[in-house]
């Protein structure tokens, strides 16, 4: 009755306890072996983005593996399912994190390996693809945060947006979470402890330094004043950087929704579509692969 | 004379409260109001409508300025912004 694709629930033991991965098989087809295409391990978003954007990366992941694809998702070390509370995270235990998993499937799956990261996921595969601990061919980033300064900023809004929800009426001192965890105190937002060694650590990450040498499929969320189609400024300039430092790039933009902070779970049926049509060369072709 | 609703400010405020918030098609008026009256406004709501704004307009939004006064109405929200794209035009 294997007639769809699999899944795979288990834990993966890790520095610290063991970590949370689900792996979705491909179907075999029906009277014969399919050869194995590769395998894709994803990376998830910070904090409760996780949450929200479970729903979509479940079913981009399927339809990775009916293209023949093995996808390793990973809940990060103090994340999801995983050991640890989320104040015991460090940026260095995540990339530790992404090697594992990496090996793990490498060693189990021939063919490339893609890494596939939304949002800070997308940022943490940008940061691997620098010194990658397998050969990787290819990244697949959704909407990546292009600075990790910026995404920690933005993070720690939610502590007044939650204050001005809660018509607390007191407000906070501009600036005083940042200088709460520059004095080496841990602060809460949204219900999640921030270590400030985690936040120092990806206020260092920034996309414009990390432009990638293997290729790029970069999906991005456009909306609003400039159009349904158009791409975001900071995005396009960042684009433009990567392309001039010679990355092989394809972007293209989805207008769906926000879905890793939407208050509705929503599914994707453009960003789906737009991944499908970005990643073509790589899955409706078996074996190939993009030249250059 | 213009009409105030149909300048193209607030017709992009309301464009980008409805795709955020997932309104759909339900119509706002700049007397909708927005802090505790719609459900999708959560607090990552609220800095995605931020975030959204800075990306759409190219403005900074201040810790101060995530404030209720602001997000009162559709239409405080529009003041924001004319108010932020005017400073920026001053300096």
């Amino acid at each position: 009755m294997r007639s769809t694709t699999s899944l795979l629930p288990f834990f993966l033991p890790a520095s610290g306890g063991q970590r949370y991965c689900l792996l979705h098989l491909p179907a075999p087809e029906s009277g014969q072996k399919r050869p194995s295409r590769g395998g894709v391990v994803y990376l998830h978003p910070f904090a409760e983005e996780l949450n929200k954007s479970r729903r979509v990366a479940a079913l981009q992941a399927r339809a990775f593996a009916d293209a023949g694809y093995s996808v390793l998702q990973i809940d990060l070390h103090g994340c999801g399912d995983s050991s640890g509370d989320f104040g015991d995270a460090r940026w260095s235990i995540w990339r530790n994190d992404v090697h594992l998993a990496c090996a793990w499937l490498q060693q189990r799956v021939s063919g490339p390996l893609t890494l596939w990261g939304l949002r800070l996921g997308a940022l943490l595969a940008l940061d691997i693809a620098r010194h990658p601990p397998v050969p990787l061919a290819r990244l697949l980033l959704w909407q990546p945060e292009l600075s990790g300064r910026r995404s920690m900023d933005q993070f720690l809004r939610l502590r007044l947006a939650t204050r001005m929800l809660a018509n607390e009426g007191k407000t906070e001192a501009t600036g005083h979470a940042r200088a709460q965890l520059a004095a080496g105190h841990s602060i809460e937002v949204a219900g999640y402890t921030l270590v400030p060694e985690l936040v120092h650590a990806i206020d260092e990450i920034d996309a414009a330094r990390l432009a990638p040498a293997v290729p790029v499929c970069w999906l991005e969320y456009g909306a609003g004043a400039a159009g349904p189609n158009a791409l975001p400024a900071p995005a396009a300039r960042l684009a433009q950087g990567w392309r001039d430092e010679g990355t092989q790039l394809q972007l293209a933009v989805f207008g769906d929704g926000a879905f890793w902070s939407s208050a509705e779970i929503m599914e994707c049926p453009q960003l789906l579509q737009a991944t499908r049509q970005l990643c073509g060369d790589w899955l409706t072709e078996p074996g190939s692969v993009p030249h250059g | 004379m213009p009409n105030p609703e149909a300048d193209t400010v607030s017709i992009a405020v309301q464009q980008l409260l409805c795709l955020i918030l997932g309104l759909g098609t339900r119509p706002l008026t700049a007397e909708t109001p927005l802090l505790g009256s719609l459900p999708e406004l959560d607090s990552m709501a609220v800095i995605s409508v931020i975030a959204a704004l800075e990306g759409q307009f190219g403005f900074e939004v201040a810790d101060d300025d995530i404030h209720a006064r602001h997000f009162a109405t559709v239409g405080s929200l529009t003041d924001f912004v004319r108010a932020r794209l005017d400073s920026r035009l001053i300096t």
